[in-house]
């Protein structure tokens, strides 16, 4: 029974010095920083990751996140400058740089998203109110996130936050005005099919007509050709009759008009009165023979 | 759960009135450090009413191996796997202690130090704008440069760059990722007009919105490598849609008015510069054909003519002759015999009405 008695007591110590070991360390992981409190004082920062030492049951220990974090603001509808509305919702990144402050001016996650919302919101209606809807759709978006980040940056410094990023996510018109602009992108459509339609029926016509022109050159051209041709033909065939007639004209005259009356007059349809004393016939009517062939 | 209460150790929660600590989002490695230790203590009671009963036992030295036993086994549970396409974190006490790749490992068990294993190989795809994803499909309603509306979704694909830093320095590396990846398409798309956007334009945006969406994760210090953007579907809103297939239906008219304008001039161009061959070759052959004709008859006519020379009354005769019989072999002919003074003794009466009626007027002679 005593030996029984000395574990007993041994266990009991050992779980009283695990107790007050364990009341006396903390972790600070890296992801976070941690502030040691005494009495409710602030005593310290822990800013780096690790196992820390703190007095048991006298120091308490407040631990916040060190990463980035996200929070998103709702949609809310903004004037632009040019007195249109714009849907806007932005999202912003944020961490906690200064714990200290943190926990005096917001203490809880909570507090800070609340802080860092109306900011935002403020900043929105603040920074767009300066622009238009061109801007807003243009590459200037970007330098308009980059104002309304250092201004959401510049009005959360004081609660130990740096604003990282601050992005319009949404930004659209509202919901009242869409059909107006279902009705402009429809006549923009309908604007856009009309010129195709056109265009279509102007580059057919600019085609064809092309191609009647091509084919009327075409022709021209040939028919000119032929023209020539033709002429050089008929010129040369002159030339030629007229050097080969040109040798003896009186024999072309009376051969070429023998030609001639052959083909003019030796149709069945043609009539002759001849006389027996004609040149033709004169043998018809005196049979003697000629007296010689070479007398004439 | 006393423990807990006290505050402050390195098992339980930190006091009232802090945040409680989360952990970090991915942890899959090894026991949660919340619960070894209860366990433990639990144990260590059930081990302490047991002996309690037997009390004869002289249990001191069982109770010193069930103890060494109790922490051969805690100092087991260290070991971990890290697969093929992870990266482990190993943190002491929270501290970043070293990261490991591929193969088996050993780490002091919790609550000494903790394994985080990350996925650095796998393309993860998060979707955005789809019906699917958060909010209502409003969220892939767009605003574009000309002042239209799409509708579009689209994945972003994305890898672990730096497991340390994806690990710990953002909160909420998804929430975070999908937020500013919406961010960066509207912006996108806020300079690109409607119909660019919907057609020859995508490639463009996806590479100008994926660049957008790693400069911001970037910017936040991540970890995070953005692979690519592919837009899934890019639609003009539903209200509106029937003109936009009309102005498709449009662009597809000018094409087909255009082929048809190409076919007709594909047509009849050949056949023009066909019918150009045809006038042009007639031509030459008219005139090769003329001049062949002329040479023809002069050379005829200069043979004959040589022929005459040689015997030119005979030949002039002969021609003559040949040529009378030729043109009254086919003719109707009347002689008639004249008087003695020479004049003819009929009156040379030519019935003209009864001619022949398809002749021409008949030559008297």
């Amino acid at each position: 029974m005593a030996f029984s008695r000395t574990l007993i007591f041994t266990l009991i110590s050992a779980i009283l010095a695990l107790i007050i070991v364990s009341s006396s360390l903390f972790t600070v992981s890296e992801t976070e920083q941690a502030i040691v409190f005494q009495f409710g004082a602030v005593k310290r920062v822990e800013r780096t990751a690790g196992l820390k030492f703190k007095l048991p049951l006298v120091q308490k220990v407040v631990i916040y996140d060190k990463r980035l974090l996200d929070i998103e603001s709702p949609p809310q509808e903004v004037i632009l400058q040019d007195q249109r509305r714009l849907v806007v919702d932005a999202y912003a990144v944020y961490q906690i740089v200064d714990p200290l402050k943190f926990y005096q001016a917001v203490r809880s996650d909570n507090g800070a998203k609340v802080r860092l919302n109306s900011s935002i919101n403020a900043t929105l209606r603040d920074v767009l109110g300066g622009t238009t809807v061109t801007t807003m759709l243009s590459k200037d978006r970007e330098g308009v996130m980059q104002a309304i980040r250092s201004k959401v940056n510049e009005a959360a410094t004081p609660l130990g936050i740096t604003v990282t990023d601050v992005r319009i996510s949404r930004a659209n018109f509202p919901e009242s005005i869409s059909q107006s602009i279902y009705g402009q992108m429809k006549s923009e459509r309908n604007r856009e099919a009309a010129q195709f339609r056109a265009e279509g029926f102007e580059q057919a016509q600019q085609i064809k007509a092309k191609a009647d022109r091509d084919r009327t050159v075409i022709l021209a051209d040939a028919r000119q050709q032929a023209d020539i041709l033709h002429g050089e033909g008929d010129a040369q065939a002159t030339q030629i009759y007229a050097d080969a007639f040109g040798r003896d004209p009186e024999f072309y005259a009376f051969s070429r008009s023998l030609d001639a009356y052959r083909k003019a007059l030796g149709g069945e349809d043609t009539q002759y009165v001849l006389s027996p004393t004609s040149d033709f016939l004169r043998y018809l009517a005196r049979p003697d023979a000629p007296k010689s062939t070479t007398a004439k | 759960m006393a423990w807990n209460d006290k505050g402050g150790g390195p098992w339980g929660s930190p006091p009232g009135g802090g945040e409680p600590r989360r952990p970090p989002s991915n942890d899959r490695g090894g026991p949660s450090p919340n619960k070894g230790p209860n366990d433990f203590e639990a144990i260590l009671r059930q081990i302490q009413d047991w002996l309690s009963h037997f009390p004869g036992l002289g249990g001191g030295l069982g109770v010193l191996v069930l103890i060494a036993a109790v922490l051969v086994i805690w100092l087991l549970t260290g070991f971990y796997t890290v697969g093929p396409n992870e990266t482990a974190v190993v943190q002491r006490f929270g501290a970043l202690a070293r990261t490991e790749t591929l193969g088996l490992h050993y780490r002091l068990p919790a609550p000494i130090e903790t394994v985080t294993i990350v996925d650095v190989t796998s393309r993860h795809q998060t979707e955005i704008g789809s019906l699917s994803s958060r909010g209502s499909s409003e969220a892939g309603t767009m605003l574009t440069g000309d002042s239209n509306i799409v509708e579009l979704g689209f994945v972003v694909v994305w890898q672990v760059r730096d497991p340390v830093k994806f690990v710990f320095k953002v909160a909420d590396p998804d929430d975070v990722l999908q937020r500013a990846a919406e961010s960066a398409m509207r912006e996108v798309i806020g300079q690109t007009d409607v119909q660019r956007a919907l057609n020859e334009g995508r490639g463009e945006i996806e590479i100008s919105s994926a660049a957008i969406l790693q400069n911001t994760v970037d910017r936040y210090d991540s970890g995070i490598q953005i692979a690519a953007i592919q837009l899934q579907r890019v639609d003009p809103p539903g209200e509106v849609v029937d003109s936009f297939h009309d102005v498709q239906r449009a662009r597809a008219d000018l094409e087909q008015a255009r082929n048809d304008a190409e076919r007709y001039r594909n047509d009849i161009l050949p056949r023009a510069r066909g019918d150009a061959q045809k006038i042009v070759q007639d031509a030459n052959a008219y005139k090769d054909a003329t001049i062949a004709k002329a040479t023809g008859e002069a050379k005829q006519f200069i043979s004959v003519l040589e022929a005459y020379k040689q015997s030119r009354d005979v030949t002039a005769r002969r021609l003559y002759i040949e040529t009378m019989e030729a043109i009254l072999q086919n003719s109707r002919k009347i002689v008639i015999e004249p008087n003695a003074d020479g004049k003819t003794g009929v009156v040379p009466y030519l019935p003209l009405p009864a001619l022949n009626p398809p002749a021409s007027p008949a030559k008297g002679q």
